[in-house]
């Protein structure tokens, strides 16, 4: 099997690298590919705990690396979705304890294993993001309709093309359709426009990703968190499948409104 | 934050004045242009004050009004320069009337 390797990066941190990798990889699962999400923030790991895995950790990437286990020894299997695992961060390292040629050893062995490795990169552009992209086969770039986000996003696409990285798709995450209509927050096309790389999709803002995380839950698998369909949707055109793009969608309820008014947001 | 003010902010676009996002789209953009070439922002600076030495030697221009800009687009980044010149006194004015700058 050669399944396809994709680092989602962003440089700024706090985009959403995490929950899009968890919610990414358990979408892909669900349609029934062999998925595997893998947490390189070596000394920052956050996967597991997004993804409810956190107590199932024993062996991690540092022990791979450092042949204390085999691969297979250290990836957890997800009890929820048949397909998905996860392959943990160590937390008591940090990035100096793998290299890139450690990461394209182990990207290639996951390559004849999972139909997908999704692998979440730690932020900044240092060695844990060399790292991170040395075994990738595609790169999505996270970022959010914010100037220092959009800024870092448009550094990391000039590092991946020096780097012969071309496969790079865009995700906008956290778009709140109020503001955009006011014109207060930057728009889908204002943004393509000053990134120039293909829309893979845009996620909007949505109080269900923190409920989720909260307990461990995967929003990808609540029919109900507009954040998780989109993930969902991700999935598909990843698999090849043309998923129009949604439209921004505002609560425009009066009810809701006047909620929101007297709640101060 | 009262809630009339809330209720004007929310009905009115651009709640803080004009639409932000303009303000951001400039700003990025430029930064970008500097961020891409390798190059600090204060360059422009420099810049101009080396363009103004170069030509003043041959014509005499209006300082205060010179323009300089980057512009981008997905095909090209292009340097925009725009330099308004003094005109030097026309014959018909008589001998010794002053002429202002504009």
């Amino acid at each position: 099997m050669a399944g396809r390797v994709i680092t989602v990066t962003s440089g700024k941190g706090g985009v959403g690298k995490t929950t899009f990798s968890a919610n990414v990889s358990a979408a892909l699962a669900e349609l029934g590919k062999k998925a595997v999400a893998v947490d390189t923030d070596v000394g920052l790991r956050n996967l597991d705990i997004v993804m409810g895995l956190e107590n199932r950790i024993v062996f991690d990437l540092i022990d791979v690396v450092e042949g204390r286990c085999r691969l297979q020894k250290a990836i957890i299997r997800d009890k929820r979705i048949a397909t998905l695992h996860m392959l943990p961060a160590a937390q008591t390292r940090d990035k100096s304890a793998v290299s890139p040629d450690a990461m394209e050893k182990i990207c290639a062995e996951l390559r004849s294993q999972f139909d997908f490795t999704i692998i979440d990169s730690p932020a900044g552009i240092e060695g844990g993001f060399q790292n991170a992209i040395a075994g990738a086969d595609e790169v999505v770039i996270v970022t959010t309709p914010h100037v220092s986000a959009i800024r870092d996003a448009d550094r990391v696409i000039g590092l991946l093309e020096a780097a012969e990285k071309h496969q790079i798709h865009l995700v906008i995450n956290r778009l709140q359709a109020e503001m955009v209509r006011r014109g207060d927050m930057l728009d889908i096309p204002d943004i393509m426009d000053i990134l120039a790389v293909e829309l893979l999709g845009t996620i909007p803002e949505d109080e269900s990703i923190v409920v989720t995380s909260n307990r461990g839950e995967l929003a990808t698998l609540h029919a109900t968190s507009p954040a998780g369909q989109e993930y969902k949707n991700i999935a598909r055109r990843l698999l090849g499948e043309e998923v129009p793009m949604s439209p921004l969608e505002e609560d425009t309820g009066f009810f809701k409104w006047l909620a929101r008014l007297f709640k101060g947001q | 934050m009262g809630l009339l003010d809330k209720l004007v902010k929310h009905l009115s676009p651009g709640g803080y004045g004009q639409q932000s996002k303009n303000a951001a789209k400039e700003r990025l953009k430029l930064a970008l242009t500097y961020d891409r070439g390798g190059l600090a922002q204060g360059t422009i600076e420099q810049l101009r004050d080396e363009i103004i030495q170069v030509i003043a030697k041959h014509l005499t221009i209006n300082e205060d009004e010179i323009e300089i800009n980057f512009d981008r687009t997905t095909e090209e980044d292009r340097l925009i320069a725009s330099i308004p010149l003094r005109m030097a006194p026309r014959a018909r004015m008589k001998r010794g009337q002053r002429i202002e700058a504009s």
